[in-house]
């Protein structure tokens, strides 16, 4: 139809009908309600005729006629006859879609209240605050109900309808498990008609939202959390009765049958999410944070069906080169990269819905649909993700998603197919409810007019859009005066200067004809004249097409691995290596071999000796270079994305849940020959986390990270940090020595219970068993009593000779022995008693004084302790001098005179025994594995660069490859930074430099907070 | 390497006995002393491979040539320390030095006074000359430091102190040379719960903070010009800046504020300006050069600070930035017990570019230039203070630095101290030592 004609369409009767619905529709009460007026009852007969229509994401119906009847779906099809009784509207060239549906909301749920810090400084909240017989940890809120509190908000309905959804689920985003959500339309009637299912899902998360108590307080203390739920759920069930009252357990219970949701917000969250889910028989749907595309692959693997946002960064301003160093590579890669993720995960073929949610304005929801579809997501998918997804993963999709005969009436009518930027979106029907968007009707009066105002003439040109016209009368070809128009179907207001030197207006005020306008208006000096316009022409056709600027799309950069500067699109493969003519550390009996060939094959080393040779090997000239065992750090906290809980005893939290594979930390120690650390907990409790034991394997994922089959590990402390002295406030229990020798005492007196009250279950006959009540499993008490059974080994965080005395003598106590003593600063005083005890050392070089507890810290300690017979190492505990590792071992050399080849096994084959990993590393010797250091120089020398740091025979850090990467990351810059310039010549809104940094953990850390050293 | 150390220990031992305390500070110089025979590294660029280095009544008199030149030592103690390496002692700038004893005992601390505005506040005075860690400084090569206070705006006065003596009058080297500045921050960093990560956003009070400074720096100029006034402490211990006495150490960090913090200071004409803690530096480096404004740089035993950085940039920096020009200097950022890691910095720099003996300066010469008092020390030059130690190698490698005697103007100073004492007390109840 052309403008003309349209313009010349009569006004249809029906639409004047809807339009008078709209204004004078109102809220129906249900039956039971009190009623304050006559009945109005309605049947709400509508039909829909020759639209196209579609029925759902991948069936389109053209010419066809939707009938509504008392808010449902009557029938839809082609050749259906409109019954007499019914509303009609007549939709010839429009579409219809069944209404959006978002799932992850919090649509007429109160906002989360903030809790701000969450640190650890004041005093404690060991004990939940929660009012009533709720769970005993403030962040377990299974017991709340969406349904409870829901309220229409008027607002925020009529911004999500605009958007096209008609119906959502609502989710109060607070605690860990967050109880159930409702699942609810965007009708205005009552509370009670909108909601569709009360109890939708059950839902949980990774933040611990409102709660005030202080545990847990990090990402491993939140798993650990919902672990013990679990099991603590599952241990209640089979109570009766209870042996206390836990609504949140009893909710807890009553929820598992519903779809679990778990809001997990990154793509590291997602594994860790689908983690807890392996563990307990769950399949979560996800919601993820729209960086999935940097690990597609792991995503895929979960197996999960995924709700995820269209949150895109906003562009960065990077017009100051100074600022923009505040921007990092990771930060302009996902700005660019972002829009691309719809696209990667359809490639990948994984289930998907897309939500609102996470977006700072709701009306960048389209756009930023139609960008991931500029990106490469199919049109189909996309519709998908927005109707029938959501509402099969909710189990609703008899209800919404597409329209089939008995569903509810929630659907659009557009101008056209709903991603096209020129589409409008006119009506959205919720259960059968109408609600203009836009009028259909708004007349277009774009074209030529002939204006004539007291018998002269004038060229007016009306162009733009219907409903926000601009206008202007031509002079002539480059000339124009400003005409200031309100143009609405019936009336119009013109306003204009005729001469541009003259401050007087000639004002018009009309109502239109078939063919123009007439009317009335006043002269600059007030004379009343009359006036009328008629159309000549349409407007002269635009060039098309010019602000797509061309349609050659632009490209984007790679994914990376890790998603952080210095990743690389692809990771190191196993080669088979030949260094030859290097002076070879063994770290055996051999010692150092000066002129030595070394061959590394499928990840092992295969030979050392003279003149090797391998006509498969790559050959790596090893002359004046040295060759010795990867450096093994001992205590450390690189690549974990947090470190500390705060339970006196939280050995029930695991370093291995958190492990952060994008920590920048991990390439840096890499460069400095470091092949593998024990990532520990930190030293805020007696008892401390499990341990994570890693091979530093930059660009993997987190679970390839860790080190298959190792022993396990978990962290101990003593002194002034479990004891909080650097918090005056802290109730929290020990606050001295003393105590802090009954919290072992009692951990390990309850894991000797724990473990009799068990094996007494686990010894009764099946009859009786079945009939017996199963004890309670406690991930506390569990892990205590590894360390009793030597299935796990302490590394305990020491300073003073006191309290080094007193876990010995704990642990000879409940007969086992310490592992290792980390830090240990005082050592040297009580090295016999180490050696009778058997415990290892892993102590710092130098450091001394930064607290009274370390005031006679000696730079012979390691010497003293070696030389006493403590199998002594260096360790780091912090991520700078963890890239030196080697230069610390040099100063024992320089203080107490230890040998070169001892001081180097005190980082490499020392740490590699501590941790019972001297069978695979830690030595240069066939058939151990190929982590090995290739050196520029002496490596015990201030003037010594690891050249190669090699892992599993992959070269994971070549000095010369770091050079180009240097360069490559410039330029990658560089390049973002034209786009990111483009962007904000464009106009699209920026933001200025809001860099981010990541931690560099210590042991003290709590959250960041009372960051001292160790 | 066992047997130099612990031979010199115990050598070192005899000469100090028995203490509890402290070591005892050393008596003045009261003969010539000439060493001899050793490589001497002047702190200058130059080397002697053979020299002769000798001083008398704390000062150097006589640095030789030994191969060229013929002189008569009779009127000298002299050492034979052929083979070993002489240098001129480190100086450790932007210290807490004798105000902090234990960091994490509020007692033990004395270098921040409240208010934002102390230059009347004078390091000197907290100076504790008991500390242990000057010990721990001399044993590897490091005989002076600024002690310096820290926070508000202008910080107060910092004085260069010897790594010896009875009292603080007494360990006084450079009495309050310096004023230090802190520049605001134009951005500030914030820990993000939700993240767990530092974001920064702008400083919203930089202007302000700003314009208070220059309030108070021209009302300074202005009170110097006065003839009669009412006495005010903190404008009259401005006044050196004007004349050139004292040396501004401006407190910046990136390339902006250190632009602007240079202007400020040249517009208010302070004659004397040194940038402290400039990491940004090197995106500035040509105007630092052509304002000829020296560098006090953090230890390159350092994180890069940004993600993108090379994972190599601060080990290099201290070699970019000479190399663009600009003369640089290497302090301890970290906790006061690194900074006897001091010499290995360097050595740092030295492993990623920089020439072994322009090293050498950045913990020298180019220190004492950039304290303003290398009219006394930093260089190994007949005149200077006597001002040195002896190393079996190379003190800026962990291999080398081990030193045997060690000089603050010409007094033998004790090499040993508490940790040495506790070495030998626990190496003897294991047997380890005899």
């Amino acid at each position: 139809m052309t403008i003309t004609n349209y313009m010349k369409m009569k006004k249809s009767k029906v639409v004047m009908i809807l339009a008078l619905l709209f204004c004078g529709w109102t809220a129906r009460a249900q039956e039971t309600f009190p009623r304050n007026d006559v009945k109005d009852a309605r049947a709400g007969l509508y039909a829909f005729t020759n639209a196209t229509i579609v029925v759902d994401y991948q069936t389109s119906i053209q010419n066809a006629t939707l009938l509504v009847k008392n808010g449902k779906v009557e029938q839809v099809g082609t050749n259906i006859t409109v019954p007499k009784g019914y509303t009609s509207v007549d939709l010839k060239g429009k579409y219809i879609y069944p209404s959006l549906v978002d799932i992850y909301t919090n649509y007429g749920l109160s906002e989360v209240e903030r809790v701000r810090g969450g640190g650890f400084g004041g005093v404690e909240q060991i004990e939940s605050k929660t009012k009533g017989a709720y769970n005993a940890n403030q962040a377990i809120r299974s017991h709340y109900n969406a349904a409870d509190e829901f309220t229409m908000n008027s607002k925020v309905a009529d911004e999500m309808r605009k958007l096209g959804f008609g119906a959502v689920m609502t989710v109060k985003q607070d605690g860990l498990a967050r109880g159930t959500s409702s699942f609810v339309t965007l009708a205005e009637r009552s509370d009670n008609n909108a909601m569709l299912k009360q109890k939708a899902a059950a839902n949980y998360s990774l933040t611990k939202g409102s709660s005030t108590q202080n545990y847990p307080s990090s990402m491993m203390g939140y798993i650990a959390v919902l672990r013990q739920t679990y099991l603590d759920a599952e241990w209640f069930a089979g109570q009766n009765p209870r042996p206390f009252a836990d609504q949140s357990l009893e909710a807890w219970i009553q929820s598992q049958k519903l779809p679990q949701i778990f809001d997990a917000s990154t793509w590291m969250n997602i594994l860790r999410a689908d983690k807890i889910g392996d563990e307990f028989g769950v399949q979560y749907v996800i919601k993820g944070g729209g960086d999935e595309y940097k690990r597609i692959n792991e995503i895929k693997a979960t197996n999960a069906n995924l709700i995820i946002p269209v949150n895109y960064p906003e562009a960065y301003d990077v017009e100051d080169p100074f600022d923009a160093e505040r921007v990092s590579l990771a930060e302009m890669k996902h700005w660019e990269l972002a829009p691309t993720n719809l696209a990667a995960l359809e490639k990948a073929g994984i289930n998907f819905s897309i939500t609102t949610n996470g977006l700072k304005k709701l009306s960048d929801f389209i756009p930023n649909v139609r960008k991931a579809i500029e990106n490469g997501l199919s049109e189909t998918t996309a519709l998908k993700a927005l109707t029938s997804t959501p509402a099969q993963l909710l189990k609703v999709d008899d209800q919404v998603g597409s329209l089939k005969k008995g569903m509810l009436a929630n659907f659009i009518v557009t101008s056209g197919k709903i991603f096209d930027e020129k589409t409008t979106f006119f009506q959205n029907w919720v259960q059968g409810q109408p609600f203009e968007l836009k009028s259909m009707d708004t007349r277009d009066f774009s074209g030529n007019y002939n204006l004539t105002i007291n018998g002269k003439s004038y060229n007016l040109e009306v162009s733009g859009e219907a409903g926000s016209h601009k206008s202007k009368i031509k002079v002539n070809d480059t000339t124009s005066i400003d005409v200031t128009g309100i143009f609405s179907n019936d009336l119009i207001t013109l306003s204009f200067k005729p001469e541009k030197k003259n401050p007087e207006s000639i004002r018009l005020s009309g109502w239109s004809d078939a063919n123009g306008w007439k009317g009335k208006g006043q002269l600059g000096d007030g004379t009343w004249i009359t006036w009328n316009s008629s159309r000549t022409a349409d407007l002269a056709a635009k060039s098309p097409a010019k602000q797509n600027g061309g349609d050659k799309k632009e490209e984007v950069g790679k994914v990376i691995y890790p998603f952080v500067a210095h990743g690389t699109p692809s990771l190191p493969v196993a080669e088979t290596m030949l260094i030859k003519n290097a002076t070879v550390w063994t770290n055996e009996a051999d010692g150092i071999l000066p002129n030595t060939d070394i061959l590394i094959k499928d990840g092992k080393i295969l030979k050392i000796g003279k003149d090797l040779a391998d006509p498969a090997a790559k050959v790596i000239d090893g002359t004046g270079k040295h060759l010795t065992a990867g450096i093994i750090d001992e205590h450390s906290h690189v690549g974990a994305a947090s470190i500390n809980d705060v339970a006196s005893n939280s050995g029930m939290v695991r370093i291995g849940d958190n492990i952060d594979a994008e920590a920048i930390n991990v390439y840096r120690a890499l460069a400095g020959g470091v092949v593998a650390v024990q990532v520990l907990h930190g030293s805020a409790n007696p008892i401390g986390g499990q341990s994570a034991l890693i091979k530093l394997r930059w660009g993997e994922s987190p679970e390839n990270y860790k080190i298959q089959g190792a022993d396990g590990f978990i962290k101990f402390a003593l002194g002034e940090n479990v004891k909080r002295t650097g918090n005056p406030a802290s109730i929290r229990f020990p606050q001295t020595r003393m105590g802090v020798e009954q919290v072992f005492v009692d951990a390990f007196t309850n894991a000797r219970e724990y473990e009799k009250k068990w094996s007494a279950y686990n010894s009764l006959p099946a009859k009786e068993k079945a009939l017996a009540l199963k004890p309670r499993r406690d991930l506390v008490d569990e892990t205590m009593l590894e360390i009793l059974n030597k299935k796990r080994f302490i590394s305990c965080h020491s300073y003073v000779q006191s309290e080094i005395n007193m876990l010995m003598k704990v642990a000879e106590r409940f007969n086992f022995r310490i592992n290792t003593f980390t830090h240990i600063l005082e050592g040297y005083k009580v090295a016999d008693k180490m050696a009778q005890h058997g415990v290892a050392a892993s102590t710092f070089s130098d450091w001394w004084n930064y607290k009274w507890e370390v005031r006679y810290a000696i730079p012979y300690n390691a010497a003293i302790m070696h030389r006493a017979g403590v199998l002594t190492a260096i360790n780091s505990d912090d991520a700078e001098m963890g890239r030196r590792l080697n230069q610390e071992a040099a100063k024992s050399v320089k203080y107490a005179g230890i040998s070169e080849e001892d001081a180097l096994k005190m980082v490499t084959l020392n740490p590699a025994k501590m941790l019972h990993l001297d069978n695979q590393m830690g030595s240069v010797k066939a058939g151990k594995s190929a982590d090995v250091v290739l050196w520029t120089d002496h490596p015990l020398s201030v003037y010594a660069k690891a050249e190669k740091t090699i892992i599993d025979g992959k070269v994971y850090f070549d000095i010369e490859k770091d050079k180009q990467n240097n360069k490559d990351i410039e330029v990658d810059r560089a390049r973002i930074i034209q786009k990111l310039k483009n962007a904000k010549k464009s106009g699209v809104p920026t933001q200025r430099g809001e860099s981010r940094s990541q931690l560099d953990f210590h042991c003290d850390d709590v959250l960041g907070f009372e960051k001292t050293e160790d | 390497m066992k047997n130099i150390t612990l031979t010199l220990l115990i050598a070192l031992f005899v000469l100090n006995a028995a203490w509890a305390q402290t070591p005892v500070p050393a008596k003045a110089q009261s003969k010539p002393i000439a060493l001899t025979g050793a490589v001497a590294h002047l702190g200058n660029g130059q080397v002697i491979q053979n020299s002769i280095i000798a001083f008398d009544k704390g000062k150097l008199t006589l640095v030789l040539d030994a191969t060229t030149s013929k002189v008569d030592l009779s009127r000298y103690e002299a050492i034979n320390v052929a083979g070993k390496h002489v240098y001129p002692g480190f100086i450790l700038p932007n210290s807490q030095i004798g105000l902090q004893e234990v960091s994490s005992v509020r007692a033990m601390n004395d270098y921040t006074e409240r208010g934002e505005l102390n230059p009347n506040i004078r390091a000197l005075i907290s100076y504790n000359t008991d500390t242990e860690y000057t010990a721990s400084f001399r044993f590897n090569g490091v005989l002076l430091a600024e002690a310096t206070p820290t926070g508000g705006l202008i910080s107060g006065s910092s004085s260069v102190m010897e790594m010896e003596g009875w009292n603080w009058e007494d360990a006084a080297h450079t009495i309050d040379m310096g004023i230090h500045m802190n520049w605001p921050p134009m951005m500030r960093r914030q820990f993000d719960f939700n993240t767990f990560s530092f974001s920064e956003s702008a400083n919203k009070d930089y202007e302000k903070q700003v314009g208070e400074l220059e309030q108070f720096f021209v009302e300074a100029t202005a009170y110097g010009k006065l003839a009669t006034k009412e006495t005010n402490l903190k404008f009259e211990a401005m006044q050196g800046l004007f004349d050139g006495k004292k040396t501004l150490f401006i407190h910046a960090n990136n390339p902006k504020e250190i632009v602007a913090s240079v202007r400020f200071a040249q517009r208010i004409r302070v004659q004397r300006i040194t940038l402290v803690e400039g990491l940004g530096a090197y995106h500035v480096a040509e105007f630092l050069k052509e304002n000829k404004i020296p560098v006090i740089l953090p230890a390159t035993q350092n994180l890069p600070a940004r993600a993108d950085d090379d994972v190599d940039l601060p080990y290099k920096l201290p070699y970019l930035l000479s190399q663009a020009g600009v003369m640089v200097s290497i302090s301890n950022d970290g906790a006061l017990h690194g900074a006897r890691n001091l010499g290995f910095y360097a050595g740092t720099a030295v492993a990623y570019g920089m020439d072994k003996e322009e090293a050498l300066k950045t913990i020298t010469s180019n220190t004492a230039k950039a304290l303003g008092i290398d009219n006394r020390v930093g260089t190994l030059e007949v005149g200077k203070d006597a001002t040195l130690f002896v190393s079996h190698g190379d003190a800026l490698d962990y291999r080398g630095n081990v030193l045997t005697h060690a000089f603050i103007s010409g007094k033998m100073v004790a090499l040993p101290g508490n940790q040495q004492e506790l070495y030998e007390r626990y190496s003897k109840k294991y047997g380890q030592m005899k």
